[in-house]
Formats: structure tokens, C-alpha cells, sequence
């Protein structure tokens, strides 16, 4: 009898759900955003001001969000890749185009992180967070002035290094190293890597793009190169002691520019918009700094940010460093891929 | 229905009826849905070009364009690009000085496999092979030993087995890592113990790769062995040794014969899964060596290029479908062993 009962309540629990979410299909918004990305605080802000209801689904690199994306099935409203992917969408015919009158906030953003090369007018795109990628010294361990890729790979190192296990980074660094733009990418400039590459690989302890930084807080490795976001959260659980130094390469660094789009024959753009509009707010756009401290293009949300944040030199970097952001390079990623596979497997 | 069994009937066992086939019915058409039909698709799939923009398989192409099919992505797999599969490379010979920094002292040469993707799976199978001996040798003691040991015990200590079942893999496998760790669990100990003076670095090698491994697939070793020495007839042991054989006579001619099946069973419950896995080798290895798991997938996402991530996955399903008829005919030679036995 007791089963039964059971099975009635879940029933109408179902029947209930069903009906709810049917009412409310107007009011969602499907979001495929990064892991560890998106605030939750952000999230339930909107949700309050707005009535709409937010779908969460995560990704952890670029290409799965793409795979995703492109086998069709599951219907997303808004996305947040990265430049390269932004720009191949764009080529593709695959975003929808943005009506900047719904979002007024965009005024807020810095013009550095405006119109870049991979949408000159932010037709399509608008800029959440930047980052770049550099090197981690612990300072502790190691005394000597690294400035650059080849101090990293110096051979003074060996196995006491991380590295990000992304192959298509792990090039631009090695052309970098000899003077070739980072998105200079062919057969003939691969093979001028691969041999900087190799000599590189025996040196490496550990390849990690998820959590380099508990490499360096277990002691596993004292130098690393990693995101700039790995770099400030070590700088913040130190509390700025030194212990953890970043640097962006004197080569030149990858920076990265991840923003929100809207994919073609989204069925929530309004919505979509609304969002975008709302993280471009100041105090919504600071909470996100607040929770992951990567470069914030929203210049008045930064004037919001403490001090301490601000002197996070692995989110606000000093001087004028040299940056690139990368361009996609379509089916030249195979080729990557197979040096790389090439290099690593034996 | 019980009386209508006649012995010879049972022996060659009865034919399904209608019923029987019907309660087979949802398991033969989850498989065909959710097994074959995706495989033919790989298949078909291994065969084709890849799209340039998005890497998906072009099941369609003019014939103008070279056709739809192609064998290039199996071609790939097998040869390098100048179309090798041996070569011939200088090899840096390095030797480690007493302060511990490595030098280069000079080269020799050495053939090599000369497809990258041939390689990998050269990686996968050594560690699956390593990892799968280890279980036996580890193994096989321990499911003994519980077969063996009273009701009580042995209930316990099959318990204490299947443990680890109850918390994630994941968690598992975090757990060595801050077990293994420089600044971690076993390193403090030793230095605490006075053991050894610094810490030396345990995790991000091949050895932390196979323990993770081991550690891993253990269980699915000693739970069949487990069921073997269970059943095995303890008075042929002793008939053995009554008869003048000494224990390690016993053991080859009666123990281990009795408990093949078992062990061709654990065998393959760690081979197979040994070879597609991936997690342990970037979480405990560092990803340093690529194994067959890792570039299958990369060929899906960065690499975009499904066709030949097909072709890998359908070389690895062949591979396993080897190692099946293997294990069939394994099988089959201990049944004519143990007729022998009888006969004998």
C-alpha cells in the first residue's frame, strides 16, 4: 500500500513538473557557458530581476562546446567560445547577428577589448572575460629571472615542470621561441617547431590545462606555463606573499578573449540578449571578477574591484606586454595534432 | 516440465521456446539500437573524408571530389606520412649526474614504429599488458586465500574487496594523488620516519601510471579467480599431494588447470578495459604518454577530424574482438584439459 502511495505522489510530482515547465517555456534561457566560469550569484541575479529561468550546461574546451554545437540535437541560446571559434562560427554563418540597441551596457566595456580582429564591429560577439597565458615561477624554488619561454626550457628544469596539455598552445610558444607570428601556422613552420618542441617535451613533468595550479601548491612542480587565471588564483591563495610569480613571456604571450554569442535559430534571443546585457552591468560584471579573477574588459566594473584584486598582476599584468590572440586554423589542427601525437608517443 | 527433462536432453541443451525469446527480445534490441547500429555507423563513418570546416565525416561526396570512400584514415594509422612503417632515428643517450641534472652523452641509433597513431596503441597495449600481469600475480594470492578461508572471513574479506566500489573512480584516483604528491601523505611519512631526506616525485610517472591501474581494475581479477578456487574440489588437491606430488606438482597439474577460467576471465575484465582507459594516465601520469583513449578523443574535438577518430575506434574494437577469440579458444583448450583429466 505504501508503494503505492509513493508512486501516486511521484506521479503528480512529474505531472506537476511537466505542466510547470511547459508554462514556463517562454520565460528560459538555454546557456552553454564554461565550467567554472559563470558565478552562480550572477545567475540568480538575473533570474530575480527578469522571471527567466536559466539552463545551465557546461563545457571544458573550446572544441566540445563546437562538437556539441554543430551535431545539432540540443538547442542553446547563448555560448561563450573563445576568439579563434568566434571568428570560424562567424565564417561559417552560424551566429546570429546582435541588436546592440537591447544592450545598452555594452558602453562599459574597454575599448581595447572592442572590435579586435575576430569581429571588428561586435556584430556577433561581446567580450565576458580575457585572459592570457604566461609562466608561473615558484619563487622559492627557483631564484634565477625567468623572462621568457626558452628560460622555461633551459634544461635547468627538467622534470620540474607543467605545462598546459593543449598542443595547439605548446606550438605557439615553440614559434614564438623563433621569432614566427603564433598564428604563422603550416607545414613548412611546423617543421621549424618540431625540433624546439622535442627538445622541450623530456623536460616536462606533467601536461594539466584543468588545475595546474594544485601542481604547484602540492610541490610537484616549481615552473609552469598556464593560464593567467591559474596564475591569479595562486597569487590570491598566497595572498600576494611572492611566492608565486607570473610573467608573460618577452616572446610575445597568447591572449585569449571568450565572449557570449548567440547561435543561429536560437529560440530565446530576447532573452539571450537580456543576459548579455545584464553581466555588462557593473556591480553583475565585479561579482564575476570577484569569484575568477581573469582580466576584466568592463571598465566600470573594475573601478568597483578592491585594491587587492587590482594588484593581482596575473589579472591586470603591467606595462604594455605583447599579446596575440589566436586566428582559427581550421583543418591545420591536424596537422598539429599528428606532429604532436608524433612527438609524444615515443 | 521438470520430469519431462530427460538427462540427454539437458546435455544438449533445450532450445529457447517462443517465451524465451521474448524475454530476450528487450536485450537483443538495446544492443542492436545502442551496439550495432553505432558501430556500422563508425564503420561507415572510418571510411570517409573529413569536412574542412567542422571535421564531420562527409557521407557524401562527388565523385569528381575522389568519391565518398576512402581507405586514407586506416592508411594513416598504419604508415607515416612519406608511407614507412619502420624507421630508423638518432636517439640521445642521456646519463644522470651525482647532483642529479641529466646530460646528454651521445646517440645511438634505433627503429622505430614509424606511425605516431601505431605507436600509441603500442603504449595502451604495454600498459594494459603490465598492468593485467601485475593483477594476476597480485591477484591470484588473494582470491586463494578469501576462496579458501572459512564462510565468515571469506564474506567479510569479499566485502573489503568490493569496498572501493562505493566511492567514485575519481575520487579514488584523487586520493592517490595526494597520497603520491611531493609535498603529499607518503612523502611526509618517509621524511617524517627519517627515511629519506628530501621528497623525491612518485606522481607523474609511468610507475604511478600502473599503479593507478592496477589499483583500479584489481577487483574485476580477483572476483573471478574468486569464484573458481571457491568451486575448485579440494580433495583432488589432496588426492595430488597423497599421490606423491609435491605442492608446486599440485599446483601446476590440478590448481591452476581448475582455475583457468577464472583467470581468463579476470584477464580479459582488465585487459579490455586497461586498454580503452585515459583518465589515469593524465591524472596520475601528468598525460605525458599518450594512450589510445586520449587521441581517440582528440581526434573528435581539437583534432576535428571524425573519420579517422572512427577508424581508430573501430581498430580498437577489432583488436578486442582478437582478444575475444583468443579467450574463446583459451577456453575451449581448458575443456579439452579437463577431459583429460576425467579421462585420466
Amino acid at each position: 500500500m505504501k508503494t503505492v502511495r509513493i508512486l501516486h505522489r511521484l506521479l503528480i510530482a512529474a505531472v506537476l513538473t511537466l505542466a510547470a515547465s511547459a508554462q514556463q517555456k517562454k520565460d528560459v534561457l538555454n546557456l552553454f557557458c564554461w565550467s567554472e566560469y559563470v558565478p552562480q550569484p550572477v545567475i540568480e541575479a538575473f533570474t530575480k530581476e527578469t522571471g527567466i529561468k536559466v539552463n545551465v550546461e557546461n563545457y571544458d574546451s573550446n572544441e566540445k562546446m563546437l562538437a556539441k554545437l554543430l551535431a545539432g540535437g540540443a538547442k542553446y541560446d547563448l555560448i561563450q567560445p573563445s576568439e579563434y571559434v568566434v571568428e570560424s562560427l562567424i565564417k561559417q554563418g552560424r551566429l546570429e547577428e546582435l541588436n546592440r540597441a537591447n544592450l545598452p551596457n555594452f558602453k562599459n566595456l574597454d575599448a581595447k577589448f572592442t572590435g579586435m580582429a575576430h569581429d571588428p564591429g561586435n556584430k556577433f560577439s561581446v567580450p565576458w572575460m580575457v585572459g592570457s597565458v604566461g609562466i608561473v615561477v615558484n619563487t622559492e624554488k627557483i631564484k634565477d629571472a625567468v623572462a621568457g619561454y626558452a628560460d622555461v626550457f633551459s634544461g635547468k628544469y627538467r622534470r620540474r615542470i607543467v605545462v598546459l596539455d593543449d598542443n595547439r598552445e605548446l606550438v605557439s610558444w615553440a614559434l614564438a621561441t623563433l621569432g614566427i607570428p603564433i598564428n604563422d601556422i603550416s607545414k613548412d613552420t611546423l617543421a621549424k617547431a618540431r625540433p624546439v618542441i622535442k627538445g622541450w617535451l623530456p623536460q616536462i613533468k606533467a601536461f594539466d590545462s584543468d588545475s595546474p595550479k594544485t601542481k604547484f601548491l602540492k610541490g610537484d612542480v616549481d615552473i609552469g606555463i598556464v593560464w593567467s587565471g591559474e596564475a591569479a588564483l595562486l597569487w590570491r591563495e598566497t595572498k600576494g606573499s611572492g611566492k608565486f610569480k607570473f610573467v608573460l613571456p618577452k616572446e610575445g604571450a597568447h591572449m585569449f578573449v571568450d565572449s557570449l554569442c548567440i547561435p543561429k535559430g536560437a529560440a530565446h534571443r530576447e532573452n539571450a540578449e537580456k543576459f548579455i546585457n545584464h553581466i555588462l552591468k557593473p556591480e553583475i560584471s565585479a561579482l564575476i571578477s570577484k569569484e575568477f579573477p581573469y582580466t576584466n574588459p568592463n571598465t566600470a566594473a573594475r573601478a568597483l574591484l578592491g585594491k587587492e584584486e587590482l594588484a593581482n598582476p596575473a589579472s591586470y599584468p603591467p606595462g604594455e606586454p605583447k599579446l596575440d590572440i589566436f586566428k582559427d586554423i581550421g583543418k591545420t589542427a591536424r596537422e598539429i595534432d599528428r606532429m604532436m601525437t608524433d612527438l609524444r608517443s615515443r | 516440465m521438470q520430469a519431462a527433462l530427460t538427462p540427454v536432453a539437458r546435455v544438449k541443451g533445450r532450445r529457447p521456446g517462443i517465451i524465451g525469446w521474448l524475454l530476450l527480445c528487450p536485450m537483443l534490441l538495446w544492443l542492436a539500437a545502442f551496439v550495432v547500429v553505432p558501430t556500422l555507423i563508425l564503420a561507415y563513418a572510418s571510411f570517409t573524408h573529413a569536412d574542412e570546416d567542422t571535421g564531420f565525416p562527409v557521407y557524401r561526396r562527388a565523385r569528381s571530389d575522389g568519391g565518398t570512400l576512402t581507405l586514407e584514415n586506416y592508411r594513416r594509422i598504419v604508415l607515416d606520412d612519406d608511407g614507412h612503417f619502420l624507421r630508423t632515428e638518432q636517439e640521445e643517450i642521456t646519463t644522470m649526474d651525482p647532483d642529479g641534472t641529466e646530460r646528454i652523452t651521445g646517440t645511438r641509433s634505433a627503429t622505430v614504429i614509424a606511425a605516431p597513431y601505431l605507436r600509441v596503441f603500442g603504449n595502451s597495449l604495454l600498459y594494459a599488458g603490465i598492468t593485467t600481469a601485475l593483477c594476476v600475480l597480485i591477484g591470484y594470492p588473494m582470491a586463494w586465500f578469501i576462496g579458501r578461508a572459512s564462510e565468515r572471513t571469506r564474506n567479510r574479506l569479499l566485502m573489503l574487496v568490493m569496498i572501493p566500489f562505493w566511492t567514485g573512480f575519481l575520487i579514488r584516483t584523487y586520493a592517490w594523488i595526494t597520497i603520491l604528491a611531493t609535498d603529499g601523505l607518503l612523502n611526509g611519512l618517509l621524511q617524517y620516519t627519517h627515511a629519506i631526506s628530501q621528497p623525491f616525485g612518485m606522481l607523474y610517472t609511468p610507475g604511478a601510471v600502473v599503479l593507478g591501474l592496477v589499483y583500479s581494475y584489481l577487483p574485476f581479477m580477483i572476483l573471478p579467480i574468486y569464484g573458481s578456487v571457491e568451486k575448485l574440489d579440494y580433495t583432488l588437491v589432496e588426492a595430488a599431494l597423497d599421490l606423491g606430488a609435491g605442492p608446486l606438482a599440485a599446483f601446476r597439474k590440478i590448481i591452476l588447470p581448475l582455475t583457468r577460467p577464472g583467470i581468463a576471465a579476470g584477464v580479459l575484465l582488465v585487459f579490455v578495459p586497461a586498454v580503452g582507459m585515459y583518465a589515469i594516465s593524465s591524472l596520475m601520469g601528468g598525460g605525458k604518454t599518450p594512450m589510445i583513449g586520449d587521441v581517440i578523443q582528440n581526434q573528435f574535438f581539437t583534432g576535428r577530424d571524425w573519420p579517422f577518430g572512427s577508424a581508430l575506434g573501430i581498430t580498437l574494437v577489432a583488436m578486442f574482438i582478437i582478444a575475444f577469440a583468443l579467450f574463446a579458444k583459451f577456453r575451449s583448450s581448458v575443456t579439452d584439459s579437463d577431459d583429460t583429466l576425467r579421462a585420466g
